[in-house]
């Protein structure tokens, strides 16, 4: 062997093996089961982008956020105002991509109600909702509990409401929603962005730690992820028995029905110009003022810092 | 003082060094709160988290006293006969396989929301120990001395009144207190999903990121635990003190 | 001169008679045919290796465990039996007092009756000062004289008595040994001891049956030849010894 070669051999070792972690395993935790908002992330082609990556369902509770902080997951999917939360509180979470451009939360009622606005939901009856979401306190704060029982969020599980025509609940408002009709009961949907709040959804995130160690990697996955919700946005039918082979709780035919509902909190004007998961400034802004408002973090916490478009 | 300071001792320990960890920044305190922001939050939320555990204090006493009371009552209701015991029993072990947090909507369905389906969580997870601690001592009787009832002509009713239930009492003694810890953990699961009391406020909290408050109403609920726990032994300290090894000395 | 002492059957003593008896347990045949009579009054030892039915006649005759075969008759009726067990087995959670009173109890009797008669028991065996102790309280020896005590309350007319005395310290046993013999002497009921022990047997009984160590056949039936009140000098009497001799003849013969 020649010398030259040789040399160049262990002088390229650290690089080649440190191309080898490049392809270490990825872990992105979900904030649920697999259901399709997070099709984009299933169907993405990480090989192509030179990545492993687990993916980890989760469930009622599942703490992506603090998982990043503790680097027990390389991404995960926050919503804005926990990310915001979470970095008021020292956890260094950036996020890198939006599924949802706009906030697919809501409220469901029987339609057989009549209601008219959001407030009047809170007027009588049940309401089922996560008291502590910024969304829940900012309600709170506008209109009141007085009048209304509240009981915490069933996640997803429908038949508390089915039964009960007074119960209402919070849902993502191209989910929840169908199923109720599809079980035979018209519902009234009021979206969370009624009472002027739109924080953006289902954001892939990691720790700032991590982009200032491999911002290569990070730039890859977002790109991977950016091909995965193309394609997924294209046809979700491939993608959808594989996430329905994982939580059969929601039937193919809904899972698709779903997919396609969802599409307009994903592709938008801005994202047809900017790309699939881009962020502004102005919204981070906009969210912080509100949660300054709930008083959760200081007026001028920086919005810059939140997230970083790759 | 004799009693209270040994265990104060790693108490205090743990709690100045996890204190020290967290304000030197070797442990984020979005993971784990400084006690000091424990007490805190205690102190700030006290209203709160006074009538929080006053709902869970009750649930979980209750579906404690319940759970005491069928407990028993099956176990005598087993212990009376063999095939009674064989057809019956398996189905009791199911209160301690089922998970509580997959049936806990289930139970929201039935009783509705409300203290109710606390109450009926707690039951549910701390039925078990009672029913097998007291089957094992109704079954352990000293064989001699209902041979020595036998001989008098004492019924069975007599029979379990003065001779088997006093003799279980040490065994289910020992399942009380294994099922108050349990009555608290099935009330606060209950909470989780049925809302109120303790369980609610960790849940809430939880969603805030607020890991001081979370810690805070855990620490109440490990309190509440404990006086459970305290008041089975003090039972037991007073109904065992004369005869049972475990109270003398 | 053989011991006259048996007392013709009365309100306090009760004649025994079994017939063609027989226990087995599973296939193991523990007493294959047993005839035996026992006077009214009579204190009859029973004695045997381990294994020859021995407890197993003890509870058939008192009615914890029925023969197989055969038939047990009693005059002039069947009569409350009192049991003692090789263990005290009183009831921990009571009082001495309590604890002896128990047969009363359990047969009905009235609170002050069962007290004031257990308290006599008591005073019997020379325990009338420790009544309020629990058994926890009390030593070995002390707590088998409130079985003792539990056995007598109910002035029975037959005494069943299954290794009383074996768990304990010689001194104790010497003790209650004579203690046993004169309440027997001062109250006439019938008592069946089942020993281990040649010694005791011979100390305490006016008779002696041996039985063989499988299926519990009479070996030896034997009236002793030794006065009828017995003290402890009577121990290193050769007469004891004489009387031991045989018994131990017939129980070394297997």
């Amino acid at each position: 062997m020649h010398r030259i070669s040789r040399r160049a051999f262990l002088a390229a070792a650290p690089a080649l093996l440190g191309s080898c972690g490049k392809r270490n395993r990825i872990r992105l935790a979900l904030n649920w089961k697999p259901d399709p908002q997070f099709g984009g992330f299933y169907a993405a082609p990480y090989q192509k982008h030179g990545l492993e990556v687990d993916i980890l369902p989760g469930g009622a509770g599942t703490p992506t956020v603090q998982m990043i902080g503790a680097g027990s997951a390389e991404f995960g999917i926050v919503s804005a105002d926990e990310l915001v939360l979470a970095r008021s509180r020292g956890n260094d979470v950036v996020a890198v991509f939006a599924v949802f451009q706009n906030c697919p939360q809501g409220i469901m009622a029987h339609a057989s109600r009549h209601l008219a606005s959001i407030g009047d939901v809170l007027q009588e009856g049940t309401l089922a909702i996560q008291r502590g979401l910024p969304f829940a306190r900012l309600l709170e704060k506008k209109y009141g509990f007085e009048h209304v029982k509240v009981v915490p969020s069933p996640g997803g599980d429908i038949s508390a409401f089915l039964r009960d025509e007074w119960f209402a609940q919070q849902c993502f408002v191209m989910s929840e929603p169908l199923q109720a009709r599809h079980a035979g009961v018209d519902v009234t949907v009021f979206p969370v962005a009624d009472i002027g709040y739109n924080p953006y959804t289902t954001v892939l995130a990691a720790s700032g730690a991590q982009i200032s160690r491999d911002a290569g990697l990070v730039k890859s996955m977002v790109s991977a992820v950016r091909e995965g919700w193309r394609s997924y946005l294209d046809n979700s039918k491939p993608t959808n028995t594989r996430m329905h082979e994982r939580n059969p709780s929601m039937d193919l035919a809904t899972f698709e029905e779903v997919a396609q509902a969802q599409k307009p909190f994903i592709d938008t004007r801005e994202t047809a110009q900017a790309g699939l998961g881009v962020m502004t400034a102005e919204r981070w802004k906009t969210l912080i003022t509100q949660l300054a408002e709930l008083g959760d973090v200081p007026q001028a916490f920086p919005a810059q810092d939140c997230f970083r478009n790759f | 003082m004799k009693k209270i300071l040994p265990p104060l001792i790693p108490f205090v320990a743990v709690t100045v060094l996890v204190e020290a960890l967290v304000r030197g920044g070797f442990v984020p305190s979005y993971l784990v709160p400084a006690p000091s922001a424990v007490l805190r939050a205690l102190m700030d939320n006290r209203a709160e988290l006074a009538t929080a555990m006053g709902k869970t204090s009750a649930a979980a006493f209750l579906g404690f006293a319940l759970s005491t009371l069928a407990g028993i009552g099956t176990a005598i209701a087993l212990s009376s006969s063999r095939a009674i015991q064989r057809s019956l029993y398996p189905y009791a072990v199911f209160f301690q396989t089922v998970p509580i947090i997959a049936i806990a909507p289930l139970l929201v369905i039935w009783f509705g929301y409300g203290m109710q389906t606390v109450i009926a969580c707690a039951f549910i997870v701390s039925i078990f120990p009672v029913i097998a601690n007291t089957l094992t001592g109704l079954l352990s009787t000293d064989p001699a001395l209902r041979d020595l009832f036998r001989l008098y002509g004492a019924s069975p009713g007599v029979t379990l009144v003065k001779l088997r239930f006093p003799a279980a009492l040490p065994q289910i003694l020992t399942g009380l207190r294994v099922a108050s810890g349990l009555a608290v953990i099935g009330a606060v699961v209950g909470e989780f999903i049925g809302g109120e009391g303790l369980g609610s406020v960790v849940d809430v909290a939880r969603t805030q990121q607020r890991v001081d408050k979370v810690f805070a109403a855990v620490l109440l609920a490990s309190v509440l635990g404990l006086a459970l726990f305290g008041l089975i032994n003090l039972i037991s300290a007073l109904t065992l003190r004369h005869w049972h090894a475990s109270e003398q000395a | 001169m053989a011991d006259s002492t048996s007392v013709p059957a009365t309100a306090r003593s009760v004649a025994l008679r079994l017939e063609g008896v027989r226990r087995a347990f599973g296939g193991l045949v523990v007493i294959e045919h047993l005839d035996l009579q026992i006077e009214a009054g009579e204190f009859l030892a029973v004695l045997g290796p381990s294994g020859c039915g021995k407890s197993t006649l003890l509870r058939m005759i008192a009615g914890l465990a029925p023969p197989d075969e055969g038939r047990m008759i009693a005059e002039p009726e069947r009569p409350q039996a009192a049991f003692v067990f090789q263990d005290a087995h009183l009831l921990p959670w009571r009082t001495a007092l309590n604890n002896a009173a128990l047969p009363l109890e359990l047969m009905g009797a009235s609170r002050e009756e069962r007290h004031a008669k257990a308290r006599a028991a008591l005073d019997q065996v020379g325990l009338a000062d420790a009544e309020s102790r629990y058994p926890a309280q009390l030593s070995g020896g002390m707590r088998m004289r409130v079985s003792l005590a539990r056995a007598l309350v109910t002035e029975p007319r037959l005494l069943l008595m299954d290794e009383p005395f074996a768990a304990l310290d010689e001194i104790t046993r010497f003790h209650l040994e004579v203690q046993l013999r004169d309440l027997w002497h001062r109250r006439g009921m019938t008592v069946i001891f089942v020993t281990h022990s040649i010694s005791e047997a011979a100390f305490l009984a006016n008779r002696a049956v041996v039985l063989t160590r499988r299926k519990g056949h009479i070996k030896l039936d034997r009236r002793f030849d030794l006065p009828a009140i017995r003290r402890n000098e009577l121990r290193s009497d050769p007469r004891l010894g004489r009387e031991m001799g045989m018994l131990m003849d017939a129980m070394e013969e297997e």
